[in-house]
């Protein structure tokens, strides 16, 4: 169809904006003064209201779904415990006029460089501070003036690659910045994926909208990374917290796209002098650090003495030369709220001009003038901690609105120092869809900025902030925001990019880089997990069909299998027991370490597999019921096995996890077959231990004669063709372990091979009537000690 | 006055640690004016793989020691031959104390010893209502400074319960406040919180007191350990003083110093954790001899 006439998409337009009215006093992003739209906005809304209600849903969920399928989430710390969280997308896109955006970019380069001059100082000959333009407490009562690290000059020359500002629009619609992001700001990811969901909701409109892609940036700041390296040989990492913080999935996020590795702090070491990433082929030197863990936990040897974070030693390879971090250790600093309040001032000191763009008003309560002035003003302030490095709304030790004169007066006059005054800003409003209907609603940017060998690079666009109410003290995500992407649309139709090689280059594959232990060592867990949990569900499951049969716990079978689960630490009166969650939620938590080198749909189905254990207690009766119930859960884990299995890319990692299971496999297997296949087991012992070992079938097949303990043993013990025997694990170990590093041919057996050929080779040799108990208890050991060789050899 | 100390810090581990990484402040300090370390070494076993010698930001001389073969026992030993030339009998030439911010505020540096370190909190120094509350009674007629560091001292020695069974070293200072009873980290921590409170400049020392007291006079608590006492900024003409509020005397030929910072954890003589898990336990010796 023809796109509809000009007068009567403007009629479109005005009844699909009908019900959208700007707010006093503030300017709207979408609606000018004069309440006409803006011109930047004006194409994309006519092409906007011409979509029918039905089709915006549908949309929407597209948006939406794409954010559940990549398990973009953050983690939400109180009220409730900690959990994850969908991730808030405000479908609405904020769009910025290129032209407006470059001076956007303008103003905060100049106040990057700034800020790079201030550290420069505060971590070199304090001049700032004996010229009386910084009062010395700000600096030494600030926690994260790092006095470890004053004199240290950064490896790269640089404290500051990476860092991002709050700002909004005010009422004159002039732009302020809010707050100063030079610790390890975080988002840039989150913008990424906010892109990718809303060009889904807006497929066919994004295309044609002239937004300018994120791609270059990233490319840019990646290629700047590795340029900072020591060599060619030397690596690039992202120092996570881990799985607890809030942001991990995007740390996990990044480092995939970027192709860096994913390191926590127990991942590395300092070995004479010289920063190392421990690996399952030993320790590998890393010169660039992109630290998304806040600076005092880094080194509990020299910083924060609690962190179970940090790597010991770590500023003492900053010392000396060994790594750069991006941000230098200690540019946190700059975070404190009263800084806002000399800036404007240092500018004029270090830059020779004014700042380009303002930040919020703020007066530091250490000086009596200020004080003076902030209580006489105070009504239209928010009065907060001097030394908050808290965003500018997100006011947790705001003091009360309604404090009384008097108890303000005495408040000021006690912790003046620790006190700034705020000027209250009204931010500017930008259109979101709040019942399917837009409404304006209190915005705020974070821009993002990146250290390139060309200087400062601006991410154009990324990442507003929305609040979901009138207030701006609504904007602070983990209140229940929103966020929404932001488009910098130019006068042309944007070049395509991405970080996809362009067809013209040739493809250079990354070698795929040395696995970290400490990765290595939570795969080979997560397969063992897994596996332990089928080897409950199928021995519960076995339980309490025969329970179904009988109706009698105390029958010579049941009760025999009753025994062998408490020996796994099941308690079989429990129809989902402890210790199966237990598994469940090691596997889970092991997953959660290695999010960076694991299928999106691999975690997820872990999870659910989880939750919906975790739905089954209480609502399951033993018995049938419960049996039942097993048999679901089964094949929710294998679904999650064949993704791994058909998804998982065939590296070290995937090696471990495959061991892992195989491991698990083998001992639960001879387990099994020590409680059940004894001579004077319970009638139907046999029988049972071919159930749990899935290979009814097989049995069938190649016997054809009813089961007898030498078929049985041959079967589970002895068969190499057998993907459920103990030795096609024991062959499988051996197999994977070729190809791990320190395992060439011709060298001689490390301790870890040996024991994995002494397993299998005694096993080889056996007729299926010469394996008795004391046999399987002695294979029992020796891959018991495959599993510390193991441990020994790679994941320490 | 000169001392032979020798003391030894042995840390026990349930399992086999595998490799570990310790920052030592041990050595008692070269200090002009107020004390010659003569000779020192410090020996450790196991033999560390390396070992960096320093200084950090408050001038303490430090030891960095790296281990990797696996050990149950880490034995650090320190001898020791020290001239201690403070004489006390201080002078007080301190303004008030409600005078002493505006002294604060134009000392314009960020040296070491600069006041403003030594304001506000530190990883160990929180502020707490009920100690400053105390602190403001303690020193209600202190005319000076000075006074107020003494008045203070007094206060908390009078007050207070030395016991060594009733905190660790990782109690808070709130905490053995609440209690009244503590040991010498205790007595400074809470003298520190308290002065600070008081917009007093207050740091931490650690260091030694000599063994057997001078003929005459009672054997001083804390001499059979490393000990703790507090640093205080009196102002420009006077600038910092030393307390030692667990036996309420001012620091003199008595005390040997090691390290000084904001609190405790500026100071701490052993810091590191071994990469195993498992318990640990201390051991401490401290013998401080005077040389006849």
């Amino acid at each position: 169809m023809k796109a509809q006439g000009e007068d009567m998409s403007t009629d479109a337009l005005a009844a699909f904006l009908s019900a959208y009215r700007r707010p006093d006093g503030v300017p709207d992003e979408l609606l000018g003064p004069d309440g006409q739209v803006r011109p930047v906005w004006s194409a994309f809304m006519q092409r906007l209201a011409r979509i029918n209600p039905e089709d915006m849903a549908t949309r929407m969920s597209r948006g939406d779904q794409y954010l559940r399928d990549a398990g973009v989430f953050y983690r939400r710390y109180a009220p409730a415990e900690a959990s994850d969280r969908d991730w808030p997308l405000s479908h609405m896109p904020v769009l910025i006029a290129e032209a407006e955006w470059h001076e956007i970019a303008a103003g905060l380069t100049q106040r990057a460089d700034l800020l790079e001059a201030v550290l420069a100082d505060l971590y070199g000959d304090n001049r700032l501070v004996a010229e009386g333009h910084l009062p010395p407490p700000l600096v030494a009562q600030n926690a994260d003036w790092l006095r470890p690290l004053v004199g240290v000059r950064p490896r790269s020359g640089h404290f500051l690659h990476f860092v991002a500002f709050d700002i909004g629009r005010g009422p004159e619609g002039q732009w302020w910045v809010l707050s100063d992001r030079t610790q390890a700001p975080s988002g840039a990811g989150f913008a990424l994926e906010n892109r990718i969901a809303t060009a889904r909701v807006y497929s066919g409109l994004y295309d044609n909208a002239n937004v300018t892609r994120l791609a270059g940036f990233f490319r840019a700041f990646r290629d700047a990374l590795m340029g900072l390296r020591a060599s060619e040989s030397s690596r690039v990492g992202i120092l996570t917290p881990g799985p607890m913080n809030d942001t991990y999935f995007e740390h996990a996020y990044i480092a995939r796209y970027l192709g860096f590795m994913l390191l926590e702090g127990e991942d590395l070491v300092v070995d004479s002098g010289r920063l190392m990433v421990r690996t399952v082929d030993g320790l590998k030197p890393i010169s660039v650090l992109w630290r998304r863990l806040d600076a005092s936990w880094a080194d509990p040897l020299e910083l924060n003495e609690g962190s179970r974070l940090g790597t010991p030693g770590l500023v003492g390879a900053l010392r000396n030369g060994s790594v750069t971090m991006v941000n230098a250790l200690g540019a946190g600093v700059l975070e404190a709220r009263a800084f806002l309040a000399f800036l404007p001032k240092l500018s004029r000191v270090l830059l020779d001009e004014p700042l380009r763009m303002p930040n919020i008003a703020t007066w530091w309560c250490g000086g009596a003038k200020e004080r003076a002035y902030v209580q006489a003003n105070a009504r239209g302030m928010t009065i907060s901690g001097a030394y908050s490095t808290g965003l500018a709304f997100e006011l947790e030790d705001m003091l009360p609105q309604d404090l009384g004169a008097e108890a303000l007066a005495a408040r000021i006059a006690h912790d003046g120092p620790r006190l700034v005054g705020q000027e209250q800003v009204q931010l500017s409003t930008t259109p979101a869809f709040v019942d399917g209907r837009l409404q304006p609603r209190p915005m705020s940017l974070r821009v993002f900025l990146a250290r390139t060998a060309s200087g400062w690079q601006v991410m154009p666009g990324g990442f507003a902030r929305i609040g979901l109410s009138d207030a701006s003290t609504g904007l602070a995500m983990q209140k229940g925001g929103l966020v929404s992407d932001v488009w910098v649309i130019g006068a042309r139709r944007a070049q395509s990019e991405t970080m996809l090689p362009r067809a013209a280059e040739t493809v250079d594959r990354n070698q795929p880089g040395a696995l970290p232990s400490r990765a290595a060592d939570n795969l080979f867990w997560l397969g063992r997990y897994v596996e332990r949990t089928e080897h409950m569900l199928r021995i519960l499951r076995a339980y309490h069909a025969r329970l179904a049969e009988t109706a009698n716990p105390e029958a010579p079978l049941p009760a025999a299998i009753a025994t062998y689960l408490a020996g796994l630490g099941v308690d079989p009166d429990e129809p989902i027991p402890d210790a199966l969650m237990g598994a469940l939620s090691a596997a889970n938590s092991s997953a959660g370490h290695v999010r960076d080198r694991f299928s999106v749909d691999g975690s997820a189905a872990l999870s659910e597999l989880m939750e919906t254990t975790r739905g089954l207690i209480g609502k399951v009766a033993p018995g049938d019921d419960a049996a039942r119930a097993m048999g679901r859960l089964l094949r929710q884990v294998s679904g999650f096995s064949g993704l791994v299995q058909d998804n998982m890319y065939r590296f070290n990692g995937w090696r471990f996890l495959s061991i892992g299971r195989a491991l698990e496999r083998a001992a639960n297997m001879t387990g099994s077959l020590l409680a059940f296949s004894d001579p004077d087991a319970a009638e139907g012992a046999l029988d049972l231990v071919i159930e749990i070992g899935d290979s009814a079938m097989s049995h069938r097949r190649r016997y054809s004669v009813s089961t007898d303990r030498g078929t049985v043993l041959d079967l589970l013990a002895l068969d190499g063709l057998n993907p459920r025997s103990v030795l096609f694990q024991l062959e499988e170990i051996r197999q994977h372990l070729q190809f791990l590093p320190g395992n060439a041919p011709h060298r001689r057996l490390s301790g870890l091979q040996r024991s994995v050929l002494r397993a299998h080779t005694d096993l080889s040799l056996q007729n299926p009537e010469d394996v008795d108990g004391d046999f399987l208890a002695r294979l029992s050991t020796e891959i018991l000690s495959v599993s510390e060789n193991l441990t020994h050899a790679y994941l320490r | 006055m000169i001392y032979d100390i020798r003391m030894e810090i042995e840390y026990s581990y349930d399992r086999p640690a595998a490799s570990g990484r310790n920052l030592l402040r041990l050595m008692p300090a070269d200090l002009p004016l107020e004390q010659r370390l003569i000779a020192g070494s410090l020996t450790i076993e196991p033999q560390p793989r390396e070992w960096l010698g320093g200084s950090d930001f408050f001038q303490n001389v430090t030891n960095e020691v790296v281990f990797d073969t696996p050990h149950k026992t880490t034995l650090f030993s320190v001898q020791a031959r020290v001239e201690r030339m403070l004489r006390g009998g201080w002078l007080d030439m301190s303004p008030r104390l409600d005078l002493l911010e505006r002294e604060v505020a134009d000392y314009r540096e960020l040296d070491p010893w600069a006041p403003h370190h030594f304001l506000g909190t530190s990883p160990r120094i929180a502020f707490d209502p009920e100690m400053e509350a105390y602190g403001i009674e303690a020193t209600a007629n202190a005319a000076t400074a000075f006074d107020a560091v003494e008045a203070l001292g007094q206060a908390l020695h009078r007050d207070m319960t030395f016991d060594a069974e009733a905190t660790t070293v990782d109690t808070p200072a709130s905490e053995a406040f609440a209690n009244r009873h503590g040991v010498c980290q205790d007595f400074t921590h809470i003298m520190i919180t308290c002065l600070r409170s008081l917009g007093m400049p207050a740091g931490y020392v650690s260091g030694f007191l000599r063994t057997v007291p001078p003929e005459g006079q009672p054997r001083l608590e804390g001499a059979d350990a490393m000990h703790a006492w507090v640093r205080a900024w009196c102002g420009h003409e006077m600038g910092w003083v030393e307390y030692d509020p667990t036996n309420a005397v001012h620091v003199s030929m008595d005390h040997v110093v090691i390290a000084r910072g904001r609190d405790y954890s500026d100071v701490a003589p052993v810091k590191g954790v071994s990469r195993s898990s498992g318990a640990h336990t201390t051991r401490q010796s401290v013998d401080v001899d005077v040389l006849d």
